[in-house]
């Protein structure tokens, strides 16, 4: 293996638990997101687009369907002869399977992957977010400043800060003072979860934190404050854009309906900085002469028949005639069958809902409906 | 069944019909369907009827088809063993199955394992299942079947590989230039068999069979034919993202690629990958290729555009289904070039 600048590690272990059962069998990274992606599709693609061509993917909860999902990585352009992406589980050592206790555990335990890279930089990330950044720009910054570690930060809302991990620093954005979810924030940068390390620190750290029976094994809540103790330097690095930790099942709802706006930030359609995936293989969408479709996403593989309103359709779903769906995300290859009507909804991937059904939140109410066969049920027996 | 057929796509046709279109890209590569090129139906039907080695024999301007094909690796033909092959010709030849073509490259004949071959044309557009036509070609013990829809030759033949390498061979004693010389001549002792296919089939030779079999997939018992789960259609993959039907669109009754972005109505249309269609704009009737960028305000009905043509605001264009207004790709058309 040659030796790397810059190796990024992608966090793509993580639950979700806030998702409910869209993350029964699936890890919160191989969530459906905008018609055809899935979430940890943002996260390939900036590294892929920002030049950097190794990335070790950490998997642990649900792994199936991203291990098969990722593959050799040719979807991202990540198929490579020296790096390209490998996918790291947990593994056994002699005794005992080690499980990835927390973020810098599961950087920790595969450090042999990096060290055959033997990087200057690491590049640490996470599978959960949707953005577009490119990590360059951001290795550049951590360069100039002569950073020994490198956070991304975005100004967050003040009365939301309280729910991040937010870094209070000097006016030349050197960190100070990092605080998880503080009542009473001083600032208003909140952690991306995006972090560079000089690799020969990161790899000190580590091997220190690893000692330590008191840690969480966390980067947020113990490497990055060890750092600070020692009067490490640490600067923020500030992003502006689009950034979104879809934590719930409304606020995946959002930034699906975030893209139905022409102007929205994320843009899919910016060639300049393409969003890779896998592509089924699906024909074209066939919308028929009894059909309506207004201010929609919809993929290919779809065929409407029926009335679709603000929605975002990923492939292979069917909508059937007379049948309406409004304020919806409806995941691939379910079919909503002939004079359903559904609003304010998420449809899981392969479910039907049946002829006839409604489902809808109670008037009045901003409540987002994950769809499940209990749900159908219900319905069908009122 | 895998090992035994063998697949040869003759795309060196060059149809005068289609001039507009086949002048700078080769027949096979002839954009269809919102998404494919003309070549992934036979390509894609060989591969769903287990062909694991496919030889492409183009001769006109192949770079758009070479492109297209790549690697073969959307084909799963990027094989260690078998996989697809391009044998670009330089001699004149004519005809479909040209022996005089096929004999440049008598290697890949000779050192495949295969027992039989598939020769098919490259233009046409069908979901066929080729081991139903190789076993019927066993069983009536037949030397050529020739694929057949409503009696009507499909310039699909099954052959046995060492009959094939024998015509090509002996072709200057015979007078057989092609397949088809061979089963349209009565003067010889082979077993001519017919497969009647019952499926939908359109092969596209002028303006008006493609804009007939393009409009023809609106219809939904061609749709369901053509497009099936089991035997799907493989192309090259693109990376748009989905089609964006933005406030003020009204589509209907019609078929549409990725990564579109619609704010006018669109009715019985062909749509392909990454089209901009604007505001107040109407297509009716229209087949509007890759990459095509339609300005606001404009009216256009029964057009066929080519990849990459720029429309300005408050055009208008008008064919008719007969005769569909035809434009080049790459072009701008204005407000002022009314037809």
């Amino acid at each position: 293996m040659g030796k790397k600048k810059c190796v990024a590690m992608l966090l793509a272990g993580g639950k979700g638990s806030r998702l409910s059962s869209l993350t029964k069998s699936l890890a919160k990274p191989a969530i459906p997101f905008g018609g055809k992606y899935r979430i940890i599709d943002f996260t390939l693609s900036n590294c892929t687009n920002s030049g950097i061509d190794t990335v070790g993917v950490l998997t642990q909860y649900q792994p199936l369907v991203l291990n098969s999902y990722i593959g050799i990585g040719s979807a991202w352009d990540l198929d490579r002869k020296d790096g390209g992406v490998t996918v790291l589980p947990p593994y056994s050592e002699s005794s005992e399977v080690k499980w990835y206790t927390g973020t810098a555990s599961a950087i920790y335990q595969n450090m042999t992957y990096l060290m055959q890279f033997d990087p200057e930089y690491v590049l640490i990330l996470s599978g959960d977010h949707i953005y577009k950044m490119d990590y360059s720009h951001m290795l550049d910054y951590h360069i100039e400043k002569g950073a020994d570690a490198t956070i991304s930060v975005i100004e967050v809302p003040w009365d939301e800060a309280n729910r991040f991990g937010i870094m209070n620093t000097t006016k030349e954005m050197k960190v100070v003072e990092f605080e998880e979810k503080p009542q009473f924030p001083q600032s208003n940068l909140a952690s991306m979860g995006i972090y560079i390390f000089n690799w020969s620190l990161l790899k000190e750290y580590l091997e220190m934190d690893a000692r330590n029976p008191e840690s969480s094994h966390d980067f947020g809540k113990d490497i990055i404050p060890l750092l600070l103790d020692e009067n490490k330097k640490l600067f923020a690095y500030p992003f502006a854009g689009y950034w979104k930790d879809v934590g719930t099942v409304k606020s995946l709802w959002e930034a699906n309906m975030d893209l139905l706006d022409e102007k929205n930030q994320l843009n899919l359609f910016d060639y300049s900085w393409r969003i890779y995936s896998v592509n089924p293989n699906h024909p074209p969408q066939l919308i028929t002469s009894e059909a309506e479709v207004v201010d929609s996403l919809i993929n290919e593989g779809c065929t409407v028949e029926g009335y679709v309103n603000k929605s975002v359709l990923f492939q292979g779903v069917a909508v059937e005639k007379g049948a309406s769906v409004r304020e919806t995300v409806v995941m691939p290859n379910a079919v909503i069958s002939k004079d359903a009507y559904i609003e304010r909804a998420i449809v899981p991937s392969n479910l039907v809902i049946p002829e006839g059904v409604v489902i809808r939140p109670d008037i009045g109410s901003d409540e987002i409906i994950l769809v499940t066969e209990e749900i159908i049920k219900e319905m069908q027996a009122h | 069944m895998d090992k035994k057929l063998l697949g040869v796509i003759d795309a060196t046709t060059y149809q005068e019909g289609l001039e507009p279109f086949v002048d700078h890209r080769s027949l096979a590569a002839l954009p269809f369907g919102g998404r494919y090129r003309l070549i992934d139906f036979i390509l894609s039907n060989m591969v769903n009827s287990g062909i694991r080695s496919v030889a492409i024999f183009p001769k006109f301007q192949y770079r758009s088809l070479m492109d297209h094909l790549g690697s073969g690796k959307d084909w799963e033909l990027n094989r260690k063993r078998d996989g697809l092959f391009f044998f670009p010709s330089q001699i004149n030849s004519d005809g479909i199955g040209s022996f005089t073509h096929f004999a440049e490259n008598m290697d890949y004949f000779q050192r495949s394992t295969q027992q039989y071959a598939l020769i098919a044309n490259c233009y046409t557009v069908a979901n066929i299942d080729f081991r139903k036509v190789l076993e019927a070609h066993i069983h009536a013990k037949c030397d050529i079947t020739e694929v057949r829809k409503d009696g009507r030759s499909m310039e699909m033949y099954l052959v046995k590989l060492s009959l094939l390498t024998d015509l090509i061979e002996k072709r200057r004693e015979t007078g057989y230039s092609s397949m088809k010389d061979v089963v349209t001549d009565l003067n010889h002792s082979y077993k001519i068999c017919h497969y009647e296919y019952n499926g939908y089939v359109n092969m596209i030779d002028s303006i008006s069979s493609y804009y007939q079999s393009n409009m023809s997939l609106l219809n939904s018992a061609t749709w369901k034919s053509l497009f099936t789960k089991e035997h799907p259609i493989y192309t090259k993959v693109k990376d748009e993202p989905p089609t964006h039907y933005l406030n003020g669109s009204h589509v209907l009754n019609s078929v549409i690629a990725n990564g579109c972005q619609i704010e006018g109505h669109v009715e019985n249309c062909i749509i392909f990958r990454g089209v901009k269609v604007g505001k107040g704009s109407v297509i009716k009737n229209s087949i509007i290729m890759q990459k095509s960028q339609i300005g606001e305000n404009c009216v256009l009905d029964s057009c066929i555009f080519d990849k990459d043509v720029k429309v300005e605001p408050c055009s208008m264009m008008r064919g008719s289904m007969e005769s569909p207004f035809v434009v080049r790709k790459g072009t701008i058309q204005g407000a002022l070039m009314k037809s």
